[in-house]
């Protein structure tokens, strides 16, 4: 399988970038082969500029600084997000990345006399979302989700119709310990090695 | 009232301006004093940085002057009119990152001794949320209407249960009329003379 990782916090040094890690490498030692998309190292600029937004529907061929973010979307089987939650959804960094990168033609289509738009992301099997909550999940409820939904919902109407969709979070970060993270971080481990079926083959099967 | 009135859209010529010139007129009209925030007009930075993250947790983190000040108008603020497109089902990227970036702890809300947050916009009594959405309403409410959902519940978490709500949305835009566009104003003028 094909995995491609989009991963945004400013910090190197952060929780979620230890996710990352984890999720990246048990990726790679599942077999599947894995790109990574670190937003803030790449200084993508989130926000939609007036001309892209004047050209929306009719778009050019994507600019140099999202091209290979378009390439890699339509070449995944696995679209995986980490992120922290802010604000009960993605970080501006990745909601502009969205709104840039989702772009019609690439994400979308609306074909001539269509009222609605067509998913382009096709290729897209499995929808993953890695995040970490400071608050409970409780307050996240009452918030709405709204992080959960965009992905499980607007981006997932983009991607094919069969796409499952897995949800990994860990909520009461800013009072977790030590322990509570590493149980996470395994969680992420084991729940990315289950992300595409068994392999047929016996002996590998046994090894998994 | 101080009303502060913040809009995220790229194109000056944009319906979302249209939308806050209009509410700018009847808000002023009634008697308020108002601010704008043009997120785009002041290239405000969506994203937060890494020296704003390790700050974060500290007392008012706050690195830039053009946070400073949006946050010295919002600890005035009585009321909130945002006014956006909605994308993805959500708020653009810029408006998102003012709320991450100028409702810090100690501007939007306090975390207490058991880094717990506690509300820090009491004073703010309204929320306004205007948005055109291209979809309509059925599908905007099966996307789940996230930015609405931002405003309306993770903000108001923040300042208090007092607060009063209301939301205006033109749904359909990619297939309504002038008529539609116009009636849509005058509502939004008259939901903005009775704040």
């Amino acid at each position: 399988m094909k995995a491609y990782v989009v991963y945004c916090h400013p910090d190197p040094d952060s929780f979620t970038a230890a996710l990352r890690d984890r999720a990246v490498s048990a990726l790679e030692n599942a077999g599947h082969s894995v790109r990574v998309a670190d937003l803030y190292a790449d200084g993508f600029d989130p926000a939609m500029s007036r001309q892209e937004r004047l050209e929306h529907k009719a778009p050019p061929a994507p600019p140099p600084d999202i091209a290979r973010y378009c390439t890699d979307l339509q070449w995944c089987d696995a679209l995986v997000f980490v992120y922290p939650t802010w604000w009960s959804g993605q970080p501006a960094m990745l909601t502009g990345w969205l709104d840039r990168v989702l772009r019609r033609g690439v994400a979308w289509e609306l074909p001539d006399g269509a009222s609605r738009i067509e998913a382009r992301l096709t290729n897209v099997r499995r929808l993953v979302t890695i995040t970490s909550h400071g608050s409970s999940k409780l307050i996240n409820l009452l918030e709405g989700e709204t992080g959960r939904k965009v992905v499980g919902r607007a981006v997932r109407v983009l991607c094919n119709r069969f796409a499952r969709t897995t949800w990994i979070a860990m909520y009461n970060v800013d009072r977790s310990t030590d322990a509570d993270r590493e149980a996470f971080l395994d969680r992420v481990d084991r729940k990315m090695h289950a992300l595409w079926p068994a392999p047929t083959n016996r002996a590998a099967a046994r090894k998994w | 009232m101080r009303v502060v009135l913040v809009v995220a859209h790229p194109d000056p010529d944009s319906f979302s301006h249209a939308i806050a010139a209009a509410a700018l007129a009847a808000l002023s009209g009634a008697g308020h004093e108002v601010t704008v925030l043009d997120l785009y007009e002041e290239e405000f930075r969506p994203a937060m940085s890494l020296d704003e993250r390790l700050a974060y947790h500290g007392d008012r983190p706050i690195l830039d002057p053009t946070v400073e000040r949006h946050a010295r108008i919002v600890d005035d603020a009585e009321a909130f009119v945002f006014v956006y497109p909605t994308w993805w089902s959500t708020m653009p990227a810029i408006l998102k990152g003012w709320l991450e970036r100028v409702l810090v702890p100690g501007v939007g809300f306090v975390f207490d001794e058991h880094q717990r947050v506690r509300p820090g916009l009491t004073h703010v009594r309204r929320i306004v949320g205007i948005s055109t959405y291209g979809a309509p309403r059925w599908y905007v409410h099966a996307m789940h209407d996230n930015g609405r959902r931002t405003l309306m519940r993770a903000l108001r978490l923040n300042t208090g249960f007092s607060t009063r709500r209301a939301w205006l949305g033109l749904y359909g835009m990619d297939n309504c009329t002038a008529e539609d566009r116009a009636e849509f104003l005058a509502r939004v003028e008259q939901r903005m003379r009775s704040l």
